[in-house]
């Protein structure tokens, strides 16, 4: 794994505009960022990334499965009351889920260690699924990558494969909705609804802010229909405590990621897998917090907190390092487990679950220890390795 | 290889992502049940026979099977199916195609270059149906269904009188809700 300075495609604004790739440019900081990108051998991908991801995925899903039979751990992850039922018959049922991200530390000297499950809500899909492979593709052709350079990446094949599959298990009418001011998630769902438009299914989309309520407790969109599948890129965590969130459980209203997620994009599936799986060389110890000082060479995160927002960390070396944010509640603590920079950049590894298949990665870097909302995308090849060197 | 063989958009980029009300009327959708119906629909007589017979060539790979005769009849109707065989020998009964789907995205009024289309079904209840695309590969999920997914066409929706709305979206996050 390397970070290798690359010419900016001449006219990559321009290709941008073309795909509706309107957030590269976040409140004028850049956000995709192709000045260089991360070269990574095969065996890098299929045996540090690739494979780790299906293992934890499926260790993840068979927690599902165990957290739904016990109170007690529903009430450590802090599912409200009213809706752990619901939660629990939606896996019964196995309501279908799409996608996830995990994100991983890896410097390809040891193995990728998994700071977080984002299985509810994770973005930057578009920039890894499809602008990322735009990227590789016009590179490849402009002669600026070793030839037969790939990349880890069939995301949006996946896409469309899962819709495809899950196509009869949705009901309809089916909406994407996001919130109505977020370029970002705006775009996320525009290209959701595109992939699952490919796949023969028809579907529009909705601000979250417009859904609508019926006397007897429906959810309804902005024709008065009764919606029948809604995904939702907005934490389920949020729905529950909102004015809404009460008619969920019987509103008959299906849901994607469905309500059985809210168990992984919850911090608290960290301190179960450890439990589960104490040793695992992709995970870092992880402990429910129980209040007072953190220790050297922990990170506290709580059990609900988005783009790295508050976050602490308390380094082996002393010095400690702390993220602002809207969150609180419960904690755990993980064992830390540092980035490491490449030319002074830090990057995550986020890879993604496409139905139950590992099947791309994108990365997202830093200029701090902590990923937050300002970190770049930069995109990534697979290059061929010549006599046990690689050629880039 | 590593990564997607191709990776297309049909909507994105076509339009501003903004919402709704005006991203509605970008593709033009049809269900056919003959040639002739499709062509005086949208006086394009190159694009229907295509359509037709690429539809005609799906049918037969992504109907539901189902094991006799009269298992298929019980959900298509008397005399709507008919007998098959896979590349191994094997046979099952199958719907007979009783129409077809085609779409295309129009830009500025014009349909633009490609379409898609697909065979459509009509059950025995009068509804009707067609296949899933990718539905018969299933690899993506673990323990996949075999066979098929059927999505219904124009199902009817439901409705309801909306007594509020707004009851979602106040969280505040700063910008937006992904992670």
């Amino acid at each position: 794994m390397r970070r290798i300075a690359l010419a900016e495609r001449p006219d990559w604004r321009a290709r941008a505009a073309d795909c509706g790739f309107g957030f590269h440019t976040i409140d004028d900081a850049p956000y995709w960022d192709e000045s260089a990108y991360y070269a990574f051998s095969l065996r890098e991908i299929e045996h540090d990334i690739e494979s780790p991801t299906e293992e934890l995925h499926a260790m993840a899903l068979d927690m599902v499965e165990r957290i739904v039979g016990s109170e007690q751990l529903m009430q450590q992850l802090a599912i409200p009351e009213p809706y752990r039922d619901w939660i629990a018959e939606s896996w019964r049922r196995r309501e279908p889920h799409l996608y996830g991200r995990l994100d991983f530390a890896y410097d390809g000297r040891g193995p990728a260690r998994l700071y977080e499950l984002n299985y509810d809500t994770p973005t930057s899909l578009f920039e890894a699924a499809f602008f990322q492979w735009q990227w590789l593709e016009d590179q490849l052709a402009r002669g600026q990558l070793p030839a037969g350079s790939d990349q880890f990446n069939s995301i949006q094949e996946s896409l469309v494969e899962a819709f495809g599959t899950i196509a009869r298990g949705i009901a309809r009418p089916f909406h994407f909705a996001a919130v109505r001011d977020s370029n970002e998630d705006q775009g996320t769902i525009a290209y959701l609804r595109d992939c699952a438009l490919q796949a023969g299914i028809e579907c529009g989309t909705l601000a979250i802010e417009d859904i609508g309520i019926s006397e007897d407790g429906r959810f309804t969109d902005l024709d008065d229909q009764v919606i029948g599948c809604l995904f939702k890129l907005y934490p389920l965590e949020d729905l529950f405590r909102e004015t809404f969130g009460p008619y969920l459980p019987r509103s008959g209203l299906q849901l994607i990621e469905p309500p059985w997620k809210a168990l992984l994009s919850n911090k608290g599936i960290l301190p179960l897998l450890w439990d589960a799986h104490r040793g695992h060389p992709n995970l870092l110890p992880a402990e429910f917090d129980e209040g007072g000082a953190l220790p050297r060479g922990w990170v506290r995160k709580p059990l609900h907190s988005r783009e790295g927002a508050n976050i602490a960390m308390h380094l082996d070396d002393g010095r400690e390092l702390r993220t602002d944010g809207p969150y609180d509640g419960p904690c755990i603590r993980q064992a830390c487990h540092p980035l490491t920079a490449f030319d002074g950049h830090y990057p995550l590894i986020g890879s993604w679950v496409v139905g139950d298949r590992a099947c791309g990665m994108g990365i997202r870097e830093d200029s701090s220890l902590v990923t937050q909302d300002s970190a770049r995308f930069v995109p990534h090849a697979i290059v061929e390795e010549a006599r046990g060197v690689l050629i880039a | 290889m590593k990564r997607s063989r191709t990776a297309a958009l049909l909507l994105m980029g076509t339009a501003p992502l903004l919402l709704t009300a005006c991203d509605r009327n970008e593709a033009r959708e049809g269900l056919y049940t003959s040639v002739e119906a499709c062509v005086a629909q949208t006086n394009d007589s190159s694009t229907c026979n295509q359509a037709f017979a690429k539809a005609e060539q799906e049918a037969v790979a992504t109907a539901p099977r189902f094991a006799n005769r009269e298992e298929c009849e019980a959900s298509y109707g008397k005399e709507k199916c008919a007998e098959r065989s896979d590349g191994n020998n094997h046979s099952f009964f199958g719907p007979l195609m009783t129409g077809f789907f085609l779409s295309q995205m129009m830009r500025n009024g014009v349909a633009a270059n490609g379409f898609n289309s697909a065979p459509a079904f009509r059950d025995s209840t009068g509804g009707w149906q067609r296949p899933a695309a990718g539905g018969a590969s299933g690899g993506v999920y673990r323990g996949g269904t075999a066979g098929t997914a059927m999505v219904p066409i124009n199902a009817t929706p439901n409705r309801a009188i909306t007594t509020s709305r707004s009851g979602f979206g106040r969280s505040s996050g700063s910008r937006g809700f992904g992670s």
